[in-house]
């Protein structure tokens, strides 16, 4: 099995004027193979974006690393250096959450695959209306009713799968989307679901996939990463994970989220989600979490329980490193 | 609105932050100093009333000196000590800025804001005045004021404050429109408050920061058109202390006594330059960087 | 308590006049967005317009706040017809709604303290004794006393959309507006703002009128729903059976996608 990314403790910090660091990513690891969805699940201010624009390599200029992180066997981040030339733009493709803004407003569809694939690949116009064409067919988009228009005459839904077949124009073979459902109404979000599927399985893509909407991760993604405070504190395969979540902090956004048909109360959690700081030892969720014991003190190693990869102390017996 | 992100740490903060800047340390510096020295002309210079304008006694004599031990800046035409005129046109050139400045600020920012948040007749008319103004360039009014009521400091000032409070009504009106949909005016609209509290916590406070800083910046092209007016003899009156008209008497021996020109030149291009750094270190203080730091808060 | 409808719409439509520019004249275009729209809200009730973007939901809560003046039709709150009273009476009556938009970011002035903006309401009604009245409003929304002092940049998502709501609540209104209130916000935060919204129509016995395209949260929210599509309201009823056994093709796809 090929691996598309790598993530061998990786840290990811930003520093202001006064030299102080905000760690936003506190040592994460994971693999995303080749044809897979992997979603990284968490609220605002969890460090998820974080990655995501690590992995797109597009962090900004001010921001600190440690840790390994590998793009198809390419070291991308390694300790401070970063290096992402021939993988950023070409391999990886970015989706931010608007995808709107991520489509030039004065230009037509039509030029904008021009505009990108003469400078990647060198393409005259002619050829790069042929692949237009391809990959528009490939997001479910009739060329003819979209080619000659501008971003802002089309619809949410149309601007991002247009973004989606620029990305995978040049080359994509990972694509980082932002909160891609979350500008869309619920049967958009249905549709997008299924072309990310399709994607995966015809063009072999690996899709990062960051968000804060369990149930649509827990529809789409093969694997399922929880965040917290910048550390993965839950990964698993997808739609298990939310039916049978076992670290109490994805019991707990589990619980928060309401069902239709069923009227359970709302549980909310308690306080507030951290935000980028300082160095943290202890067990990042224990101030909010209600089961914490003595050895929440210490934060606590990977454990892994069948095909699910947990960070808890409550483990400790069940699960093997 | 990344100024207003500015806003809630203070203006204290902001200001402290610049203080990191060599751009601004140079041109804050420049300022400061061509301001004390204005305010101490009287004490500083060595022939006060010659840099007020009066003609010392053996003026042929004296006059056209290159710099030397007694007139460091050597002497004008007529035989005037150039150091003592140039130290009193830094108090001109200072007067000029502010009175034009701040008076422009004021009337524009009125006129912009009642723009944006009367709407309607009041919005045509009032663009309609501001697209007029903005287009007239200084000195033709500077040429008509002169010839209405003859030389004087109030031509320039009157003539740059006519121009330029239609720039700063532009601006105004451009931020404050978007202001004015926001939701919290609205909200304030419906709940019954006071217009005019409403324009002042509402729209002023986030209005003015930003045309706040491009007055800043604009201070050192004011400079320069004022001076410019001078210079063509549109405004004060001969012999008075003012830069532009030093150069403006240099003109004709410019290859003989090329100094007269040149110090009140270079006084007048530093000038412009410090409140152009000034400027500049703030306005990119509000922008991108801003910008950035905040993000991590979202 | 006020007896029949704290807000009433009667047949209005709505929308905007778009000016379109030919070679040889000008012509003003009626863009009609709502159509026929009838809605009724009792005091104390629980009502949910549920409508995706594009469906005209901006529009009637522009009309319903006395913003947009409908082509036809008339909107009554508190039984006066808002559209035929000058702006300084109209004012009178809009102060029995209380509005929370639905951009938490924006709805604030970031130069403008906390404490202050909790207390314009009241100041606009002319009240000089606030302090109390702002520390009850503060303890309902569950917000720390210090943040009076804060400005809105300082406070997360989740405490801005509280102050909104406690904004909307101080003076005391017969109604709260509530427009896309938990789109904004993660999951964990939805749930403490859905709750808060509840126990709000509870103590302060007042009727809730929430906009979302959120079925989830609809369900929570509401006594009774009525779904909104492309300007017309195509399906009303109690939420829980319009979930069960939606009429209406559109809504058995809202259902469906959820």
């Amino acid at each position: 099995m090929v691996l598309a990314v790598k993530a061998v403790d990786l840290k990811i910090g930003y520093m202001d004027e006064e030299e102080k660091i905000y760690w936003a990513v506190r040592g994460v690891s994971f693999q995303v193979s080749e044809s897979e969805i992997y979603c990284i699940v968490g609220e605002s201010g969890c460090g998820k974006s974080t990655i995501g624009n690590a992995i797109a390599g597009i962090l900004p200029s001010h921001a600190v690393t440690s840790g390994k992180l590998y793009i198809y066997d390419k070291k991308v981040i390694d300790n401070e250096k970063m290096d992402y030339t021939g993988i950023r733009g070409r391999v990886v493709s970015y989706i931010p959450q608007n995808p709107g803004t991520s489509l030039n407003p004065y230009e037509t569809i039509e030029e904008q695959f021009y505009h990108v694939l003469s400078s990647v690949y060198g393409y005259d116009k002619r050829k790069s209306v042929e692949t237009a064409r391809r990959y528009l067919a490939m997001v479910e988009l009739d060329p003819d009713k979209v080619l000659d228009y501008y971003p802002h005459e089309l619809s949410g839904g149309m601007q991002q799968r247009a973004a989606i077949s620029i990305a995978l124009a040049t080359g994509a073979r990972i694509i980082v989307a932002d909160e891609p459902t979350s500008s869309l109404d619920a049967h958009l979000r249905l549709q997008l679901i299924r072309l990310m599927r399709k994607l995966r399985d015809t063009v072999r893509l690996s899709l990062i996939l960051i968000t804060h909407d369990l149930v649509s991760a827990g529809r789409i993604c093969d694997t399922i990463a929880v965040m917290y405070a910048g550390k993965i504190v839950e990964e698993g395969r997808g739609s298990l994970l939310l039916t049978e979540p076992l670290h109490p902090y994805t019991q707990m956004l589990v619980d928060a989220v309401p069902i239709l048909g069923l009227k359970k109360p709302l549980k909310s959690i308690p306080g507030e989600p951290p935000q980028v700081g300082g160095e943290i030892s202890w067990c990042v969720f224990r101030e909010r979490c209600p089961v914490a014991f003595e050895k929440c003190g210490i934060h606590p190693p990977e454990l892994y329980i069948m095909e699910r990869k947990v960070s808890c102390w409550r483990y400790m017996n069940h699960g093997a490193r | 609105m990344n100024s207003i992100e500015a806003n809630i740490r203070g203006a204290a903060y902001l200001v402290r932050k610049q203080f990191r800047k060599m751009r601004f340390k140079t041109g804050l510096a420049i300022v400061l100093v061509i301001t004390i020295l204005a305010l101490l002309s009287p004490i500083i210079a060595p022939f006060p009333e010659e840099g007020l304008g009066y003609i010392p006694e053996n003026a042929v004599a004296k006059a056209r000196l290159p710099p030397n031990p007694v007139n460091i800046f050597g002497t004008d035409t007529r035989g005037r000590d150039l150091f003592s005129r140039v130290l009193f046109g830094a108090g001109s050139a200072l007067v000029e800025i502010l009175i034009v400045v701040l008076t422009s600020l004021s009337i524009g920012i009125i006129i912009g804001v009642s723009a944006a948040y009367f709407k309607g007749v009041v919005e045509h008319v009032l663009n309609y005045l501001i697209e007029l103004f903005v287009s007239v360039p200084a000195i033709i009014i500077a040429l008509a004021l002169r010839l209405a009521i003859g030389p004087g400091l109030y031509v320039v000032i009157l003539g740059l404050i006519t121009t330029w409070w239609s720039w700063y009504a532009r601006i105004t009106y451009i931020y404050a429109r978007s202001i004015v949909e926001m939701d919290y005016v609205v909200l304030a609209r419906l709940s019954g408050l006071n217009s005019l509290k409403i324009i002042y916590r509402h729209v002023l406070r986030n209005t003015i920061p930003p045309v706040l800083v491009q007055a800043v910046t604009d201070m050192g092209s004011v400079l320069l058109e004022a001076t410019s007016i001078n210079f063509i003899g549109l405004g004060v009156p001969l012999n008075s202390p003012e830069w532009g008209v030093i150069m403006l008497e240099g003109l004709p021996v410019i290859t003989i006594a090329p100094w007269i020109t040149m110090f009140p030149g270079i006084f007048l291009l530093i000038t412009a330059l410090g409140f152009s750094l000034i400027g500049d270190s703030l306005r990119e203080e509000l922008d991108p960087r801003m910008r950035r730091r905040w993000r991590l808060w979202f | 308590m006020v007896p029949g409808d704290i807000i009433r719409l009667e047949d209005v439509t709505a929308g905007y006049v778009v000016i379109k520019q030919g070679i040889k004249s000008i012509a003003r275009e009626k863009m009609v967005v709502l159509r026929n729209i009838n809605l009724r809200i009792k005091d104390g009730e629980r009502v949910v317009i549920i409508g995706e973007s594009g469906s005209g939901k901006t529009t009637l809560l522009r009309v319903i706040l006395g913003l947009l003046k409908p082509f036809n039709g008339r909107v009554f709150v508190i039984g006066k017809d808002i559209y035929s009273l000058k702006w300084r009476e109209r004012v009178k009556v809009l102060r029995q709604i209380g509005y929370v938009s639905q951009d938490p970011y924006k709805a604030l002035n970031p130069s403008v303290k906390v404490g202050t903006i909790l207390e314009e309401p009241l100041e606009a009604l002319g009240i000089s004794e606030r302090g109390s009245r702002v520390k009850d409003i503060l303890r309902l929304v569950n917000l720390p006393e210090n943040v009076l002092n804060m400005y809105p940049m300082e406070l997360s998502g989740g405490m801005r959309q509280r102050v909104l709501i406690a904004r909307a609540i101080i003076h005391d209104p017969e109604v709260l507006i509530l427009d896309e209130p938990t789109s904004a916000l993660d999951v964990s935060m939805q749930a403490q703002i859905v709750n808060l919204i509840n126990e709000i129509h509870r103590k302060l016995e007042l009727a809730v009128l929430t906009v979302t395209h959120d079925l989830g949260v609809a369900q929570y929210l509401a006594d009774r729903a009525v779904v909104l599509y492309r300007g017309e309201i195509i399906e009303e009823g109690d939420i829980d059976s319009i979930i069960k056994n939606p009429r209406n093709e559109y809504t058995r796809l809202l259902v469906s996608s959820y």
